[in-house]
C-alpha cells in the first residue's frame, strides 16, 4: 500500500449504490460483540481495533454509512487482513464476513490506477506460460539469481514428470502455481485416490487458475472468466476432488459467486480429496506398521476449516496411517492467505511466529497442511510441511 | 498514517511510545468510540498502547500535564459503555499488556498484566491443573483488567464468588503517575481493604497495570445438565428450589425460547427449540457428591416437569457452553442492535420479574430475550431493535427504565456485572440517595482528586458539587 493512496470518493456518483457496494443489511448485521476477535489472526498479533474482524466492519460502515474518506488507515485496515475468515465460524450472528470483504476489495480494486496484481494474476490462467516461466525462475535460483528466501519462494523444481488419466471416476482439480510448482504433490494424491479404486481424470490445460487470488485482490471480472472456464474443463457430473484447500473453497463458492444454477450445481459436485477419501474409508489399502512411528501435525488452512468447514477428515484419514496430534490454537492462521505473505511480509511472518509455537508445543516430527501456500508459508521458517496425501501414500506403497 | 505533528499532545506523547503505539489517524479514534454496548460515538483522542507499567505511568503523567482526561480500554466487550471515551481523553489500550508474568503454583497464585485474555489465563495454567473462576461470557475475547474494573461475573461465579472474590493485588497507575499495588498476593494486606474499594471502580480510579489472581484447581468431576420446561414459570421455581434444597451448583443459567432458537441455530447443540426455557445446571466436586447432587436435580426438575439431557463427555459440555456463551453475539439474527439489561432480583421473585419484563416489553411492542445467570437473579433481558426504525430508540429507553423500576421494586438491584459504566449511569438515583452518591464520589475523589480517570461515567451529574469534569448530560448522538 502506497502511504499516499487517498482514493476519491464515489466514481461514478451513483446514488443507488452504496459506496463499497456491500449490501446494507448484511453490513448492519454485527452486533459488536467482540466474539470474533480472538479468532482474528491480525487482531491477535497486533491487538489493535482496526486490525480485527469488528473493527474493519466498523471501518467499512464509517465509509459505506458515514460517508468517511477510503483514506491510508482505511486502506491499511482492509488490506492487512488475510480473509482467512475465520471469523465467520466464530460469529454467533453468521455475519458474512467474507463477501464484505470480498465487496470492499472489489471497490478498492476498481478505484486503484494501478495494481500489479491486475497483470500478475493474468499469468495464473495461461499454464503453457506460468509453466515456462516457472521453469525460468528455477534455473535462476539454481544461479542464485533470485532472493528466494526473502520473496518466500520454496525451491522450484526444474522439471516434472507428466500426469496421465487413469479413468473417469472423479476429476482431480490441478490449479495453476500447484501444478507449476508442486505437481510431486498431485501425483501422490492422485496414487491414494487411485488406491481407494476410482479411476483420476485430469483437467489438462483446459483449467489454470480457480480465480482465488483474484476474488480475494478484488478482480471480480477476472475471477469470473476464470471460473467459467474451469467449470467448462470440469464437465459431466463426476465429483471434483480437489487437494489445494484455497482452490476447494473458490470452486465450492462459485454457485455463490456466479449466481447461477451451473455453477450451484458444479459447487454441489466439489470435495476435498480428503473428505472424499474419508466416505471411502473402506475401500482404502492398509497402511504399514512403519507409519505409526512418525508423529504428525495437523494444520488445519482456513479455507478447509473456516470456508469448507471440513477439516476433520483429514486427521481421519491420515490417522489411519500414521500418529496425529491436533495444534491447540483452534485453527488459527499462519498467515499465508495466498498473495498475502508476499503483500504484508511483516504481519505475515508476526502471525507465522504464533503457528510455530503451536507446532512446537505439538512435539511434532512434521507438519502436513493441506493447502500449498501454508505449505510454503511454514517451510520458509524451516519447518518440514507436506501435504497429508504424501504421507498416506508413502505408508501405502511401503506395504505395496 | 497521517500524522498531526501540531498537536503538543501528541508529541510529548511521542517521548514516552513510540510512534507506531500511538494512533490519531480519524478512522483509528473513531473505532474506539463504542464497545460492546448500545454506545456509538464517543469521541477518542490519541490511542496509546503501552506494553508496561512505566509506559503507563508515561502516558498518564503526559495527559495530566496536558489537562485531558484518560480513558482505560481493554478488549472493548463493555456492555455499559464504561470504555466509550467523551471529549477526546487520551485512550490508553491495555492489549498490548498480554503477558502472564508469574505462576505460584503452590500458592495457587497468578501475576497477569490487564490485557491477557481471561480465557487465555486458564490455558496457561491448565497444565498445573487450575484456572480462574469467573468465566464472563466474553471469557473468549475479554481482558483481566476488565474484569477488575466491572468486577465481572460469570456462570461458574455462582459458587465460587465474582472476580473480587479472585484478586488478591493490583498494580494501579494513579492519576499523579505514580504505581501503588493494593492487597498482598498472599492475601493478609495491612489496613483497609482498598484493593476491594478498587475492583469494579470502572477505570475511575486510576488504570490496572498488573493482578495478582487467585487461581482455582479444576474440579475432578463434573455433571452438566440441560433441563427443558414448558413453562418460564415453572423454570424459576426449579432454580428456587434447587438452592432451597441447599445445593450450591457451579452454574445455573437459564435460557427462553427466543435466545434457544437464536443459539441453536449457530451451535446446533440439540437444544430443544419449542420448550419455553431451558436452564442448564452444571455440579462439579469429588465424583461421588457429583453424582448424588445431579439426581437430586433431575428429581427437583422433573417435579416440576422438566425433560431432562445429560451432557456425556466434555464435547458435548463445551457445546451446551458454547451455545449459552454465545448468546449476546447471536442477536444480530433476529435484529441488528439490543439493549442488554443487568438487574438482580431475589430468586424468589424470579417469575414474577420475568413476567413483568414480558409485560412491559410488549406495551412497548418490542421484542426481548433472556438469558441469564438464574442462580443469582441476575436478569439479562435484551431488548432487541433495529435503529434504523424511525422512533424506535424513545420506545427502547422507556422500556428499559420500566424494567430496572420493576427490578428494584422487588428489592433488586441495578446492575450484577456488567457494571454501570454511561448506560445505567443515570438510573443511579433511584437505588441511591444522594448522600450515599455523594460517599462513592468522594471514595472516588481519595484515589482521583481531579476526576481525570475515566470521567462522567458510574456517577451522575450532580452526584458532588466537586465533580467539575461531568458532563451535563451525555452528549448528543452517543445515544444511538
Amino acid at each position: 500500500m502506497s502511504p499516499k493512496a487517498t482514493l476519491g470518493n464515489d466514481r461514478e456518483g451513483s446514488r443507488s449504490r452504496p459506496t463499497l457496494g456491500i449490501d446494507t443489511e448484511e453490513l448492519a448485521s454485527c452486533v459488536s460483540c467482540g466474539l470474533c476477535l480472538p479468532h482474528c489472526p491480525t487482531f491477535r498479533v497486533t491487538g489493535e481495533e482496526w486490525a480485527s474482524p469488528r473493527g474493519r466492519i466498523s471501518a467499512m460502515r464509517e465509509v459505506q454509512d458515514n460517508g468517511a474518506a477510503v483514506d491510508a488507515a482505511f486502506l491499511s485496515s482492509m488490506d492487512s487482513c488475510v480473509q482467512c475468515r475465520g471469523c465467520e465460524p466464530a460469529c454467533p450472528s453468521g455475519v458474512p464476513f467474507g463477501s464484505m470483504m470480498e465487496a470492499t476489495q472489489a471497490e478498492l480494486a476498481r478505484r486503484r490506477r494501478f495494481d500489479w496484481r491486475r497483470w500478475g494474476f493474468r499469468v495464473l490462467g495461461h499454464s503453457w506460460l506460468l509453466n515456462l516461466m516457472s521453469r525460468m525462475l528455477a534455473v535462476a535460483q539454481r544461479l542464485r539469481l533470485v532472493p528466494s528466501k526473502r520473496l518466500g519462494l520454496p525451491p522450484i523444481p526444474l522439471a516434472q514428470g507428466r500426469l496421465r488419466a487413469t479413468g473417469d471416476d472423479v476429476w482431480l482439480f490441478t490449479g495453476c502455481v500447484m501444478d507449476a510448482w508442486q505437481r510431486s504433490t498431485h501425483a501422490a494424491v492422485k496414487r491414494v485416490v487411485e488406491a481407494a479404486g476410482a479411476g483420476v481424470a485430469l483437467p489438462g490445460t483446459g483449467a489454470g487458475c480457480c480465480g482465488a487470488l483474484s476474488l480475494h485482490a478484488g478482480l471480480e471480472d477476472h475471477a469470473r472468466s476464470l471460473a467459467v472456464r474451469t467449470m467448462k474443463a470440469l464437465e459431466g457430473s463426476a465429483p471434483i476432488l480437489v487437494d489445494s484447500a484455497g482452490c476447494g473453497a473458490a470452486l465450492k463458492e462459485y454457485g455463490k459467486h456466479l449466481g447461477t444454477p451451473e455453477a450451484a450445481a458444479f459447487s454441489e459436485r466439489v470435495l476435498d480429496v480428503n473428505e472424499w477419501l474419508a466416505a471411502q474409508a473402506d475401500r482404502l489399502p492398509a497402511g504399514g506398521e512403519r507409519g505409526q512411528d512418525i508423529t504428525v501435525a495437523v494444520h488445519d488452512p482456513c479455507h478447509l476449516r473456516h470456508v469448507q468447514r471440513a477439516h476433520q477428515p483429514v486427521a481421519d484419514v491420515l490417522s489411519r496411517y500414521a500418529t496425529v496430534v491436533a495444534l491447540d490454537d483452534e485453527g488459527l492462521c499462519c498467515g499465508a492467505g495466498g498473495a498475502y505473505a508476499a503483500m504484508q511480509p511483516d504481519l505475515a511472518a508476526s502471525i507465522r511466529d504464533r503457528k510455530l509455537e503451536a507446532i512446537k508445543r505439538s512435539g511434532a516430527d512434521i507438519v502436513v497442511s493441506a493447502n500449498p501456500g501454508c505449505t510454503i508459508h511454514l517451510a520458509n521458517a524451516g519447518v518440514t510441511v507436506r501435504h497429508p496425501l504424501e504421507i498416506v501414500d508413502e505408508a501405502i506403497d511401503h506395504d505395496g | 498514517m497521517k500524522f498531526r505533528k501540531a498537536d503538543p499532545l501528541v508529541e510529548d506523547l511521542r517521548r514516552v511510545l513510540p510512534l507506531d503505539r500511538i494512533r490519531v489517524a480519524p478512522l483509528e479514534r473513531s473505532l474506539m468510540g463504542r464497545d460492546a454496548s448500545i454506545f456509538e460515538g464517543g469521541q477518542a483522542g490519541p490511542v496509546c498502547f503501552p506494553i508496561d507499567t512505566g509506559e503507563v505511568q508515561g502516558c498518564v503523567d503526559t495527559a495530566r500535564r496536558h489537562g485531558r482526561a484518560v480513558v482505560p480500554r481493554g478488549a472493548g466487550t463493555g456492555l455499559a459503555g464504561g470504555a466509550v471515551p467523551l471529549e477526546e481523553p487520551v485512550v490508553v489500550v491495555t492489549t498490548k499488556m498480554n503477558r502472564l508474568l508469574s505462576v505460584d503454583a503452590d500458592s495457587r497464585v497468578a501475576w497477569v498484566q490487564p490485557g491477557m485474555i481471561n480465557l487465555d489465563l486458564s490455558r496457561a495454567t491448565a497444565p498445573y491443573g487450575l484456572h480462574f473462576a469467573p468465566d464472563p461470557s466474553s471469557q473468549q475475547v475479554c481482558s483481566l483488567g476488565g474484569n477488575v474494573g466491572t468486577n465481572a461475573g460469570g456462570p461458574h461465579c455462582l459458587a465460587h464468588g465474582v472476580t473480587s472474590a479472585h484478586v488478591l493485588a493490583v498494580e494501579v497507575v494513579l492519576m499523579s503517575g505514580e504505581a501503588v499495588v493494593l492487597g498482598d498476593p498472599d492475601g493478609w494486606a495491612p489496613g483497609m481493604d482498598l484493593r476491594g474499594a478498587y475492583v469494579g471502580s470502572e477505570g475511575m480510579m486510576g488504570i490496572t497495570t498488573a493482578i495478582a489472581v487467585r487461581l482455582t484447581p479444576d474440579p475432578p468431576a463434573v455433571q452438566t445438565l440441560l433441563l427443558a420446561f414448558d413453562s418460564v414459570d415453572a423454570a424459576a421455581q426449579t432454580v428456587s428450589a434447587v438452592i432451597a434444597d441447599g445445593i450450591v451448583p457451579a452454574a445455573i443459567e437459564m435460557m427462553d425460547n427466543n435466545i434457544i432458537r437464536a443459539v441453536e441455530a449457530y451451535v446446533g447443540a440439540g437444544f430443544p427449540t419449542d420448550a419455553a426455557a431451558v436452564v442448564i445446571v452444571e455440579v462439579d466436586g469429588l465424583p461421588g457428591g457429583v453424582a448424588e447432587e445431579a439426581d437430586r436435580v433431575v428429581e427437583l426438575a422433573t417435579a416440576r416437569g422438566a425433560s431432562v439431557r445429560r451432557a456425556v463427555d466434555e464435547q458435548e459440555r463445551a457445546l451446551l457452553w458454547k451455545g449459552r456463551k454465545s448468546a449476546f453475539g447471536a442477536i444480530a439474527r433476529i435484529k441488528p442492535n439490543y439493549y442488554l439489561h443487568d438487574t438482580v432480583v431475589p430468586r424468589t421473585r424470579l417469575a414474577e420479574v420475568m413476567n413483568r419484563v414480558y409485560e412491559i416489553v410488549e406495551e412497548h411492542d418490542l421484542q426481548v430475550m433472556n438469558v441469564f445467570h438464574a442462580g443469582d437473579g441476575n436478569l439479562h433481558p435484551m431488548l432487541l431493535f433495529d435503529r434504523r426504525e424511525p422512533g424506535i430508540m424513545p420506545r427502547v429507553h422507556a422500556a428499559g427504565a420500566a424494567i430496572i423500576e420493576a427490578s428494584l421494586a422487588v428489592g433488586g438491584v441495578l446492575s450484577g456485572e456488567h457494571g454501570i459504566g454511561m448506560e445505567k449511569r443515570d438510573f443511579m438515583p433511584l437505588m441511591f440517595s444522594e448522600a450515599d452518591l455523594d460517599a462513592q464520589a468522594r471514595l472516588r475523589r481519595a484515589f482521583d482528586p481531579g476526576g481525570m480517570a475515566n470521567p462522567s461515567k458510574v456517577l451522575p451529574t450532580g452526584a458532588s458539587c466537586a465533580d467539575v469534569n461531568a458532563l451535563d448530560k451525555v452528549p448528543d448522538g452517543v445515544w444511538g
